[in-house]
């Protein structure tokens, strides 16, 4: 055999993306938005109010996907996020009313994580399959919590069996020179710069500590996950637990110390709903949040920043269907029917003419159906978040990689 | 061909040194008596059947299991290996058969992943990656993600990985088992420059013409003792396999034809298109196999044989053409239908297709016969008969197994292959297809292997036969064909044809035919 040596054709390396990508990103979605605020007059696409809203809406969302991430980069499906996250709303409840507000952030993390650990002991130590240990958690954790609920809730003032009284409120962030300064100028609706205006305002009046802090941990979680030892490990234990173990990772306490961070940051995913959302712990404030963050989560391709993005598209759809939601989700018709459109030529070109003419009916549908009307009934908007999401997830879920081993079943001394 | 001493140069110790190793494992014997020394800067073959204890020992060696008896010396001072990390620690590090590695991380991350000390994981281990990669000539690059790397990179990452860890003894579990034939070489050519630097190889295979090239020694291994061991200069292949096996071997060449003019598969412009859009994996095939024939199918790797196998099989979508079995047209037939249509199938991968490693082996058996008396009778699983039918297949297949209970990973690689033969026979088929029956399977399985080929051809089966091993299709088969991107391209009379021809009609004689399955 004396063929010339195997030839190494480049192969793509790992994608790095500049911060200036996401950047443009950013500015580009900013234009779009003013765009579409011009063409269909729908002022409150970007009004800063609605921005602070999308905040709010975002980061509890974000947390909860944050959650499933440190829990699923281990290996560790963590359906059960829902569950921590309602132990979260009582922790903080509970510990926010009696100890005050920070105590309240530190109850709801504390209460999360004992979901967690419930779900480590369960899957990491027993085995037992992930999502019926999750399911359970989301079953046990609503009972419970109605339960402790009417327990310690029921006689003090404003208190009762289906919610908490008043926590006290975190610290909140106003410069009032900018936010006050830039209110003109946002609401002079001057192409883009209006926008920009108004997302300034968002972050500089009435901003809670905890979104800041939410929005933190994000970055937090990048670093720690993809740039110390401990996340390389931690993420070798989900991609390849036989391959960590033979190297010497300790793979069961990397999963079990993962999905109690897990519990922690869907635990502080419910303070955020009950402390900033809300004033209070109320029974099924979390609302399915939990799930949402999982989605957003699977959005991001198991990755912080497209399950950022993920949680932040939910967050303004949401935000926008509660808001004047009969012009502004009117206006996403518009924008869904372009970008339906725009995404048929794509295929067209790539050749995929099935799907195309698939896009370019769709796009054409949904167009015919934003000029036939003048606004959405409130029945649609409220579902628009949950819509856009199974669009969303459907379109992308192919390019889609989860760590390899999540989910499976991993016994210790598989090596060898 | 006597044993010769260690070469060791003068009186330094040798760098590993194993004195009466045993191990036990309940019912098993797996090491007894073991003693080997390698010397440094050398590669140290060890030979031996599947089972005969290689890859015990090399798990004793790599402190993955304690031995029970016995004494490890490295460098001349004993050790104790209670865990890989201990070894590790001694200067001995492991290519596992099975790479142990994270696709979705890079290869940096790979490397650096349980020796972050060392280099840390940011530019510096990079750095030292490259270092290595390049005083090696390994040629592995840290930023690419594993998925995206051959196999035979993926070794070179392996390789690299133990000697990040600054090993000095490197073992390689059966490295060749996975790669075509220039990897091999490339492999050969970076383990020689690890001998050149010093460094002590323990090479685990039972491809003996590999070994006798590499090798500076062989220890040959069987029933779990050391029986011998020799300079490769003094033996032949033929020789060492008589070590291994402790017997005469027989030879794959087959007796008097037995071919008749009775069709009893016929394949007519079979084709497969590529799901991704590609050039089709099976191009128009076209071909009869009569009762009593052995049919050959050779081509390099990823040439579509898979494929067609598959087709013929039912297992793959959107394929044209027609099958016809015995005069019965399988076409839009479910792949069990074609099985009781009296198809048997042993499978490429017996891992992914032939065995639920953890079901017991009656278990094994019922399947793909779950519809067939003696295994299941009235819809229900009878399991008495099935038992029953397993130790029939132990009998008279040979496979070497405590009883029908054992779980189907507890056999080595060469019991679990007889195990499918006997089960696929079992059936009475009319069509054997055997897709590389002996990959991985040690020398004596591999004769009794080949000897329910030539039976099932004497007893009037029609046999589709693919293999790699050349010498193998030419020995068994009556007709070979060449497959090359999916079509046939030539065809050949095993008793002309030597593996040379065989061999440039599979690359396409000169073209520049496409090594692996890639996108255009």
């Amino acid at each position: 055999m004396s063929a010339p040596a195997v030839a190494r054709t480049p192969a793509p390396r790992v994608r790095r993306r500049s911060p200036y990508t996401y950047l443009a990103v950013v500015v580009g979605l900013l234009v779009a938005v003013s765009l579409l605020e011009v063409v269909t007059g729908a002022d409150d696409l970007t009004s800063s109010g609605t921005i602070s809203a999308t905040l709010v809406a975002t980061v509890p969302i974000a947390l909860a996907a944050l959650g499933g991430l440190w829990s699923e980069r281990a290996g560790i499906v963590n359906i059960g996020l829902e569950g921590m996250m309602i132990l979260g709303t009582y922790g903080a409840g509970f510990f926010g009313y009696h100890y005050g507000a920070w105590a309240g952030v530190l109850g709801a993390i504390l209460l999360g994580m004992v979901g967690g650990l419930i779900h480590a002991v369960a899957t990491v130590i027993f085995d037992v399959d992930h999502i019926v240990s999750g399911v359970a958690i989301n079953i046990i954790a609503l009972g419970a919590t109605q339960y402790l609920a009417s327990r310690t809730f029921v006689g003090l003032p404003g208190g009762g069996s289906t919610q908490s009284p008043t926590i006290p409120s975190l610290p909140s962030l106003t410069i009032a020179p900018v936010s006050d300064g830039l209110q003109g100028l946002e609401q002079r609706n001057v192409f883009v710069i209006s926008e920009v205006a108004a997302v300034v305002r968002a972050l500089t009046t009435n901003l809670s500590a905890l979104t800041v802090i939410g929005l933190l941990l994000v970055l937090v979680t990048y670093l720690v996950l993809w740039k110390t030892t401990f996340g390389l490990r931690l993420r070798s234990c989900g991609e390849s637990p036989v391959t960590a173990e033979s190297l010497g990772v300790a793979v069961l306490r990397y999963k079990f110390v993962a999905v109690l961070i897990s519990g922690a940051m869907a635990g502080l995913a419910g303070g955020f709903l009950a402390m900033v959302a809300s004033s209070n712990y109320r029974d099924g404030q979390t609302g399915g949040r939990g799930y949402i963050g999982l989605a957003a989560m699977i959005f991001g391709n198991w990755r912080p920043g497209g399950m950022l993005a993920g949680s932040g598209l939910f967050g303004y759809t949401q935000t926008l269907g509660l808001r004047s939601g009969r012009d502004s989700v009117h206006a996403l018709l518009l924008a869904v029917a372009v970008l339906a459109l725009a995404v048929a030529v794509l295929q067209l070109r790539r050749r995929h003419v099935r799907a195309a003419i698939g896009f370019a009916v769709a796009g054409v549908v949904v167009g015919a159906v934003y000029f036939a009307i003048d606004e959405v009934a409130d029945d649609f908007t409220r579902m628009t978040p949950y819509v856009i999401t199974l669009l969303v997830l459907g379109l992308f879920s192919q390019r889609l990689r989860m760590p390899a081993a999540d989910g499976e079943s991993y016994r210790k001394g598989s090596a060898g | 061909m006597a044993s010769v001493e260690t070469p060791s140069r003068s009186d330094a110790p040798p760098a590993v040194r194993l004195r009466g190793i045993g191990k036990r494992f309940p019912g098993v014997i797996a090491n007894d008596d073991i003693n080997i020394d390698v010397a440094r800067g050398t590669i140290h073959a060890i030979v031996g059947e599947n089972g005969a204890g290689k890859s015990t020992l090399m798990k004793i060696l790599y402190g993955v299991q304690p031995p029970d008896s016995g004494t490890i010396e490295i460098d001349g001072a004993a050790v104790t290996l209670g865990s890989p990390a201990d070894a590790i620690k001694a200067g001995v590090g492991m290519v596992f058969q099975h790479f142990m590695l994270a696709d979705n991380l890079t290869v940096a991350e790979n490397v650096v992943l349980g020796a972050e000390r060392l280099h840390g994981i940011g530019a510096a281990a990079r750095e030292e990656i490259t270092r290595i990669s390049g005083s090696y000539g390994l040629g592995v690059d840290p930023d690419r993600l594993v998925e995206d790397l051959g196999v035979g990179a993926r070794q070179r990452v392996e390789i690299l990985k133990v000697l990040y860890r600054g090993a000095r003894i490197v073992i390689l579990d059966e490295p060749t088992a996975v790669l075509v034939p220039q990897e091999v070489d490339e492999l050969f050519d970076n383990l020689r420059e690890l001998k050149a630097e010093g460094l002590s190889v323990i090479f685990i295979s039972h491809k003996l013409d590999e070994v006798l090239s590499v090798a500076d020694e062989i220890t040959v291994v069987r029933r779990g003792t050391t029986v011998t061991t020799v300079d490769p200069a003094g033996v032949t292949a033929r020789q060492l396999a008589e070590l291994m096996v402790g017997s005469e071997l027989p030879s794959p060449s087959t007796e008097s034809s037995t071919v008749t003019d009775e069709v009893l598969l016929s394949v007519r412009d079979l084709t497969l298109p590529d799901p991704a859009g590609g050039r089709p994996l099976v191009d128009g095939v076209s071909f009869d196999i009569h009762r009593g024939e052995v049919l050959g199918i050779a081509g390099v790797e990823g040439n579509g044989q898979a494929e067609l196998v598959e087709t013929i099989m039912g297992m793959r979508d959107g394929a044209t053409g027609t099958v016809e079995l015995a005069g019965t047209d399988l076409s839009g037939r479910s792949t069990g239908q074609r099985r009781e249509a009296g198809i048997g199938y042993i499978p490429e991968d017996r891992h992914r297709h032939g065995l639920l490693l953890d079901s017991s082996l009656w278990e094994n058996r019922v399947l793909g016969h779950q519809t067939r008396r003696p295994s299941v009778s009235h819809g229900l699983v009878d399991r008495a008969a099935a038992r029953a039918d397993t130790q029939r297949i132990i009998e008279a297949y040979d496979v070497r197994t405590p009883g029908p209970e054992v779980p189907a990973r507890a056999l080595s690689g060469g019991n679990q292959q007889k195990l499918i033969v006997g089960r696929e026979m079992s059936g009475d088929p009319v069509l054997l297809i055997a897709a590389h029956p002996t990959r991985g399977v040690d020398v004596g399985a591999q004769a009794a292997i080949w000897d329910h080929v030539k039976n099932a051809r004497r007893n009037g089966l029609a046999v589709l036969l693919i293999s790699a091993d050349l010498d193998e299709l030419i020995g068994l088969s009556d007709r070979i064909e060449v497959i090359l991107r999916g079509g046939l391209v030539g065809r050949f009379d095993p008793s002309e044809v030597t593996p040379e021809d065989l061999g440039s009609a599979m690359t396409g004689a000169g073209s520049d035919a496409p090594r692996e399955e890639g996108s255009p």
